[in-house]
């Protein structure tokens, strides 16, 4: 089946689809975005605000004071982050102090204010006023240490012991660790969410855009009636095979080039990422990823190819298309539902099955450990699709690439399948 | 020896028989002309000689042997309805149409451009083929059938969309292919090519090869009773004449059919008696035109006593 001919063919796929003007920008526009996206992150986290001010209120010159001590002490006055002034006032005071303030804080001169009634003694409850009333991480940073003022001075004339208090103290801390077969347990941050994330959007992105181009370069064929020509040197299988062979090489190109950010996160120190984004997986998994891709870019393609074959026109096609591109889309969408849980039997489930597997095994091997015959079973079900898939694609490809007119109806394009071609 | 036979093809679609048991052969180094009128089945049995079709029945035997796969490097063939890769340049598609029959661009390259100085393209050669007018596209799919060097070129209505000066062109490496002992199939419904340019022909109509054989002997055949005829005046009283079989106009000149072979003296007579201004007297002549109208269309058992008749 592989002669001279089909190299040919292979040879003008991968010419013309490497050098059109899409494949160019898509290629190279996404690991812009993704660095891009890397750079955004980094800036916000190195050019947080610093000194900001914010105005501490109580309601008792005891409070007032104790607040005083703990966060003059805590690391955020002293690395600047915030400057704290402590104030003691009523409510009714309060609300002609907020009045006044009103300028400053729209004007940002004032960061917020932070009101801790003293029936915060009883309900923990504190108020917070500021331009944006919803500052997460000026909470995540205070609410500790807010936290630990009041049971300090709650229980500060009860008898418990130094260990009592410091367990009253702390908080809840959560730390992930990934456990896996072979490297033990380890810690870990978001960053292989993210890592996982990714894989899925550019799993997608290249299985809709090489899928397309495939169809699109089918139709133009039957359209210019090329394919007359071609076929009185080449067999329509050997046009097929090329086309699906040159497509497909040209989807790993893609993924090569788009993982290539990732690639060289894993293998140098250049660019250092947050620790919340730090992520460890192996090559094993990317390696994995382009050979799984490959095998199911091949029945995709043949899809493809085969969805060409059976349309005159871009616009007929594109409604022809949906069987083929929910077998990308509902597997997109299932690892997009993974992430929360990557347990779920359903996502194990769907990293099996033929088709989905290819966009839902890689999120799924970056979020947990996935057993190797789970991997392998993965990669042979997903060639027993492509046997299977090959030979009726094929036909249908064969009959419909000769022949014009109206829109064939489904039941029309299985009736090929019995045509002598 | 016959080069090429095609032997009881037969192509169903739907329950429609395009192509109905046809059998000819292609002599040796010969023009060989298949024509019918639009729809009879000649693009249908290209393909099937092609192998682009499977033939529902029958074979295409080259030199005694059926042909398979490897055929196809040894053809060139220009279909009917052309088609280039738009965005391809014009040199990127000759050497990509050799290198699928087999030829590596080293091997073709100076032949290539030795054709588009000759078609006066060479200037045009690196222009994307959208950048090309019609006729130039043509141009460059004709050159990218016969680049490759094939021994049999099947060519499906070459010559449409073409102006006279290429026209002629086209005509001169045709029958230089031709002195190359080239087996050229050439496919047409434009009779007065195939009657200058084909040895063979071969008539399909409704699927069915009605007529076949050496041009000359189907001229003769049919010529033995036919006088055509360049004049002036007014020869309305041949009609209905008892000599007259048959009275076709084709504007400048006149095709008499008569009753029997030896008449053509009496007419000759008849013209002059009634002071018919005679121009020109061709006394056993027929163009391929009047026996292809002749006999398209009509059902086969008057296509039978015709072709018997004569």
């Amino acid at each position: 089946m592989f002669n001279f001919r089909v190299l040919a063919v292979v040879k003008r796929e991968l010419m013309e689809k490497l050098f059109s003007k899409a494949f160019i920008t898509m290629t190279l526009l996404v690991p812009g975005l993704i660095f891009l996206m890397l750079g955004i992150q980094a800036l916000l986290y190195s050019s947080e605000k610093k000194n900001l001010r914010i105005d501490i209120i109580t309601e008792s010159d005891n409070l007032t004071s104790a607040f005083r001590n703990d966060f003059l002490e805590s690391e955020y006055s002293k690395n600047g982050k915030y400057i704290f002034s402590f104030q003691t006032m009523n409510k009714e005071e309060l609300k002609k102090y907020l009045e006044g303030k009103k300028k400053d804080l729209i004007d940002e001169k004032l960061g917020g204010i932070i009101f801790i009634p003293s029936t915060a003694m009883k309900d923990k409850k504190v108020e917070y006023y500021a331009k944006s009333s919803q500052n997460i991480s000026l909470f995540k940073d205070l609410d500790g240490l807010i936290n630990k003022t009041l049971i300090d001075q709650y229980f500060n004339n009860k008898t418990l012991s130094k260990e009592e208090l410091d367990f009253a103290r702390l908080g809840v801390d959560f730390t992930g660790f990934k456990v896996s077969e072979e490297e033990g347990i380890k810690e870990e941050g978001y960053g292989n969410l993210v890592l996982a994330y990714l894989f899925t959007f550019l799993l997608y992105i290249s299985l809709l855009m090489i899928g397309q181009m495939t169809m699109q370069s089918v139709i133009e064929e039957k359209g210019n009636r090329i394919v007359e020509v071609i076929l009185s040197s080449v067999s329509p299988t050997e046009l097929m095979t090329g086309k699906i062979l040159g497509a497909t090489l040209t989807g790993i190109i893609q993924m090569a080039i788009w993982l290539s950010p990732v690639i060289l996160l894993m293998s140098t120190t250049i660019f250092v990422l947050p620790k919340e984004l730090l992520f460890s997986i192996n090559g094993g998994v990317i390696v994995y990823m382009l050979i799984n891709f490959f095998i199911g870019l091949l029945t995709f393609i043949g899809l493809f190819a085969m969805l060409g074959a059976i349309f005159d026109n871009p616009q007929d096609a594109s409604s022809g298309t949906m069987p083929v591109m929910m077998l990308i889309i509902i597997p997109f969408f299932i690892a997009l539902s993974m992430m929360e849980n990557p347990n779920r039997p359903v996502a194990e489930i769907a990293s099996l099955f033929p088709f989905a597997s290819i966009i839902v095994m890689p999120a799924r091997m970056t979020l947990v450990g996935v057993p190797f015959w789970h991997l392998l079973l993965a990669v042979v079900i997903n060639i027993l699709t492509f046997v299977a898939i090959f030979p009726i694609a094929g036909k249908i490809y064969r009959v419909g690439i000769l022949r014009t007119g109206k829109k064939p109806k489904w039941g029309e394009v299985i009736k090929w399948l019995k045509y002598k071609y | 020896m016959y080069s090429l036979e095609v032997r009881n093809l037969t192509k169903t679609f739907n329950k429609i028989v395009a192509v109905d048991n046809a059998s000819f052969e292609v002599p040796d180094g010969s023009i060989f002309g298949l024509i019918g009128r639009n729809g009879a089945g000649k693009t249908t049995t290209i393909r099937m000689m092609m192998g682009i079709y499977l033939p529902d029945s029958g074979d295409v035997v080259l030199k005694g042997v059926k042909i398979g796969p490897e055929f196809k490097s040894k053809v060139g063939y220009l279909p009917e309805e052309r088609g280039l890769y738009k965005k391809m340049k014009v040199i990127d598609t000759l050497y990509y149409f050799a290198e699928i029959k087999g030829k590596r661009k080293n091997e073709v390259h100076r032949k290539a451009d030795e054709y588009l100085k000759r078609f006066d393209l060479y200037d045009r050669r690196l222009s994307k083929v959208e950048d090309l007018s019609k006729g130039n596209q043509q141009k460059v799919q004709f050159i990218a059938t016969i680049l490759h060097d094939p021994d049999f070129i099947i060519l499906d209505e070459p010559f449409s969309g073409l102006d006279p000066v290429n026209t002629n062109l086209l005509k001169d490496i045709i029958l230089e292919m031709k002195q190359k002992r080239k087996v050229i199939i050439l496919s047409t419904h434009l009779m007065d090519y195939a009657e200058k340019l084909c040895d063979h022909v071969a008539m399909i109509d409704h699927g069915k090869i009605i007529l076949k054989g050496s041009l000359n002997e189907i001229k003769q055949k049919f010529s033995q009773k036919n006088v055509s005829l360049t004049f002036d005046g007014d020869i309305s009283f041949l009609y209905n004449h008892p000599i007259v079989e048959k009275i076709e106009n084709f504007g400048n000149t006149t095709g008499i059919r008569l009753k029997e072979a030896n008449q053509t003296q009496e007419l000759l007579k008849l013209l002059i008696e009634k002071n018919i201004n005679v121009k020109k007297f061709d006394a056993n002549d027929i163009s391929l035109q009047e026996i292809f109208i002749e006999l398209a269309g009509k059902d086969e058992d008057f296509i039978k006593k015709e072709v018997a008749n004569v």
